[in-house]
């Protein structure tokens, strides 16, 4: 019950006050725990002009537990499975790493930096992550056309 | 007596029960679902469950500030027998709650003082009270707080402010719907469910049937302010719905409105079969640059076709030498591979640049692939310009189109091919069968004249010996001419000695020719094993 009480203050905050780049809306109105976050690709990053549909699961027992998120917009993205559940790996969402403290607007301010800035020792898309860190040129000739191809 | 005791049992069970339920009409309130109206300071709320702190504890090892509920729930699964323990949950420091993590009086004030809405706000009363009196707010003064009937023999529950008009637990029908009901819901009926009831609209002072109630805040209630039509292009004015007429008349944006949807909506449809298209173009390119590399392959300068064998997968690889048995063979192969790899065209005379492959085609084909008709002729000895027609001479059905052959073509390729590799390998067999064979014959033979040698210079050694023995004899019998004339007794014994010895003579030369015959049969038997050898060498050529 509390933890619906924080999810309503969250999603007020999140909504007069949302993180840059980013709107959210609930999945279904009857249902608080499941989130839809639109993210815009930050800018200066191979990313910009792309729109993201970022899905947020609240467990129920949200905030104890961390919620999951996944990308539903394909992204080339050394931090995110590259698969239809387009996990993305963000130490902060482990379970052993998660605090109650923390709300659903950091871990999307968190997840527009790792955008900007791919961390390719922490990656889940190896292949990408290598490609990031030794041919930066392709790796945004790719991420770019991805964009086109997905993200408009 | 026993009766008796029975029944005020049961009394006293009925009225622990009702007890118990007059507890259970009000349950403890939950105080973070209350409704707040006094603002509050972000410092003054929990970062677990973002209220403000309810019998807030503090962490002695860092300071930091949670709601005993919260701190424990966050715990919950890091039991330990000495009370709860964990980490921060802000700062991760390890501490766990002491006697002494209560904090000072002064917050707990504070938040206590917090004004909140009554929990029964939306049955209608309007009180805010201190969160820290909210509870007994609703137990005692609540008039919207279900208290047990006044009346001595009901036992239903009615709202407080109801309690003074005595039992309010008979029938009644709703003027307005006909439905019967209890007097006591009838308000709550009247207010949220009865569908045919007026409700006056706060905002317009409009009477409004309960049924229409949504419609009416959502669509027709005159005093609700709407935003302008041409919102999204940019006018951000709102104005009551009465009044929206008047502003879309005056406002540019409102009237353009209906032209820069239809161009929006067309550009949506534009923009979607562009993508359409540009999907079908890739898909085009695509096609055409695989049909380009196809016709690039094939249309390959015909004399270098030989030389770009390499270039072609299937051949890649293949080891040409084939040992000492098969020169001509693998002319043979390296030819009919050339010609293999270049698909004849429908007709020879639609495609003039392809002549020359043609007729090499044509001239090394036949031999390989009508093997079963007796021993072809050698290409070799086919004139160098030997023309036939190829669509009657190749095993390969007449191509239906012009179109790539790639898949036919490789099918047979590579039917070829293993063909060829099966050929190889038994070729490869035979040879290693011939040159065991010969072997063991040669060792064989080796044995036999080495033994052949042996008795023959046996047998010249007997036979010196046998002639040292005769001439001695044919000594002795001259010089004993005399002597047998003068001893005439040793006559009989001296020609019974010639005579073995002609014999022994006879015998060893018999020997000599059979031996003879037999070194002929073993020289013989090579020439046949010599023979066999050439005859399997010419089958492997074959």
């Amino acid at each position: 019950m509390a933890g619906n009480k924080r999810i309503m203050k969250e999603l007020a905050e999140v909504r007069t006050n949302p993180p840059p780049g980013c709107t959210v809306t609930l999945a279904d109105e009857n249902d608080m725990g499941t989130w839809d976050a639109v993210m815009d690709g930050p800018p200066d990053s191979p990313y910009t002009g792309g729109h993201y549909k970022i899905q947020i699961t609240l467990p129920k027992e949200y905030p104890f537990k961390p919620p999951q998120l996944s990308f539903k917009t394909k992204i080339y993205h050394p931090n995110v499975s590259n698969d239809d559940r387009g996990a993305m790996c963000l130490g902060m969402l482990r379970p052993d790493e998660w605090k109650p403290p923390n709300k659903i607007a950091d871990v999307l301010r968190l997840v527009r930096s790792v955008l900007a800035a791919p961390q390719p020792d922490d990656a889940v898309e190896q292949g990408i992550a290598d490609q990031f860190k030794n041919d930066r040129k392709s790796f945004d000739k790719v991420a770019k056309e991805w964009v086109g191809r997905y993200a408009k | 007596m026993r009766r008796l005791e029975a029944r005020r049992q049961m009394e006293e069970a009925n009225f622990l029960s009702s007890k118990a339920r007059s507890q259970n009409l009000n349950p403890p309130i939950d105080l973070r679902m209350l409704d707040y109206v006094t603002a509050y300071d972000d410092n003054l709320m929990c970062p677990i469950c973002r209220c403000p702190f309810l019998d807030p504890v503090v962490l002695a090892e860092c300071d930091h500030c949670f709601c005993r509920d919260c701190i424990r729930q966050t715990w919950a699964s890091t039991y330990s027998p000495l009370g709860p323990r964990g980490d921060c949950p802000s700062c991760r420091t390890p501490a766990k709650l002491g006697p002494r993590s209560a904090t000072s009086k002064i917050l707990v004030n504070i938040t206590d003082d917090l004004l909140v809405r009554c929990p029964k706000s939306e049955d209608g009363c309007k009180a805010q009270v201190k969160r820290g009196e909210v509870q007994d707010h609703v137990n005692i003064y609540c008039g919207y707080a279900y208290m047990e009937c006044t009346a001595d023999d009901c036992e239903l529950h009615v709202l407080r402010k109801d309690a003074a008009e005595g039992c309010l637990h008979f029938g009644v029908s709703c003027l307005d719907c006909r439905q019967s009901m209890q007097k006591a819901s009838l308000e709550t009926h009247w207010r949220v469910q009865c569908p045919d009831r007026k409700v006056s609209c706060e905002l317009c002072k409009e009477a409004v049937f309960n049924r229409e109630w949504d419609t009416h805040s959502r669509e027709t209630c005159p005093a609700i302010s709407i935003p302008c039509p041409g919102k999204v292009f940019g006018c951000n004015s709102r104005s009551k719905r009465s009044q929206a007429d008047v502003h879309a008349k005056s406002c540019t944006f409102a009237k353009l409105t209906p032209m820069l949807t239809a161009m929006q909506q067309r550009m949506d449809e534009q923009e979607a079969a562009q993508k359409v298209m540009v999907r079908k173009l890739e898909v085009l390119e695509g096609g055409f640059q695989a049909v380009q590399t196809i016709l690039s392959t094939k249309q390959e300068d015909p004399d270098q076709v030989g030389a770009d064998e390499s270039r072609i997968p299937l051949l890649t690889g293949r080891p040409h030498q084939r040992g000492d048995s098969g020169g001509m063979l693998d002319a043979m192969v390296v030819e009919t591979d050339v010609g293999a790899f270049v698909f004849p065209p429908p007709s020879s005379s639609s495609r003039p640049s392809s002549e020359l492959v043609h007729v090499r085609a044509g001239a090394s084909l036949p031999p390989l692939y009508s093997a079963p008709m007796a021993p072809g002729p050698r290409p070799a000895d086919l004139p160098e310009p030997f023309t036939m027609d190829f669509d009657m001479a190749s095993p390969f059905p007449p191509p239906a189109a012009n179109g790539p052959y790639i898949s036919p073509l490789h099918h047979l390729l590579s039917m070829h091919e293993s063909l060829r590799d099966e050929m190889s390998r038994m070729s490869a067999a035979l040879q290693e069968l011939d040159g065991r064979q010969s072997m063991q014959a040669l060792n064989e033979n080796l044995r036999t004249r080495e033994e052949i040698s042996y008795m023959a210079a046996q047998v010249a050694g007997l036979s010196r010996q046998v002639h040292w023995l005769t001439s001695a004899q044919l000594q002795r019998q001259q010089h004993g001419g005399a002597g047998r004339q003068a001893a005439g007794a040793a006559g009989p014994s001296g020609s019974d000695i010639a005579g073995a010895g002609a014999g022994v003579e006879a015998a060893v030369s018999t020997a000599a020719s059979a031996l003879r015959g037999a070194a002929r049969i073993v020289n013989a038997g090579q020439g046949m094993t010599m023979r066999r050898g050439l005859s399997e060498e010419g089958r492997t050529k074959l």
